[in-house]
């Protein structure tokens, strides 16, 4: 990670942007106790309160590590009920990563996000058709499954 | 000099700046060796 995807120009400009970057050791106490790492690398998305919301264990690419990051602060704003702020990210990760690995998530998330504002079942159907058409091995397809009978 | 991203060593400065700047944190636990 430190030799090719955090010297990338477009990870720099995302993380400086948008996010405040904490590095520290595999094994720095308490904070290695604190949230349980038994791996390196891994990333941990955390709200500015400092709870956890999205976390990967293993190398991210430049490519994949911006659309993960937007689905962990998508996850941060998804769990503090901020769903319009949420969808936004997503839509954002949707349309700039369509390709990524974050994207099947992106998708359900978007929907679930979606249903959670408007109350309206509609997005989840809809989260399913497109995960079955797009991405029909995809585990978040399988998750999806049961909105196809709504 | 080449830019690289300004990473915050301990979690404590990172919840400061997180909370002033109104951003989420990236927390990365990494193998120095």
């Amino acid at each position: 990670m430190d030799a090719v995807t955090y010297p990338n120009p477009t990870v720099i400009e995302f993380i400086q942007k948008y996010m405040v970057p904490v590095q520290v050791s595999y094994n720095s106490q308490p904070l290695a106790t604190d949230f349980n790492i038994r791996w390196t690398p891994t990333l941990i998305t955390l709200d500015s309160d400092g709870r956890e919301h999205h976390r990967t264990v293993g190398f991210l690419s430049p490519q994949e590590l911006v659309p993960s990051q937007m689905l962990g602060m998508a996850k941060c704003h998804f769990d503090l009920e901020r769903f319009d702020e949420a969808v936004s990210i997503l839509e954002k990760l949707l349309a700039e990563y369509p390709k990524s690995d974050s994207t099947p998530e992106a998708i359900y998330l978007r929907g679930v996000s979606r249903y959670k504002k408007t109350g309206d079942a509609k997005p989840l159907k809809e989260a399913y058709v497109q995960l079955q058409k797009d991405y029909p091995a995809s585990e978040w397809t399988k998750r999806a499954s049961p909105y196809k009978l709504l | 000099m080449k830019d690289q991203i300004k990473w915050e060593k301990d979690l404590k400065p990172g919840i400061s700046r997180a909370r002033a700047e109104n951003k989420p944190i990236l927390l990365f636990f990494h193998n120095p060796n």
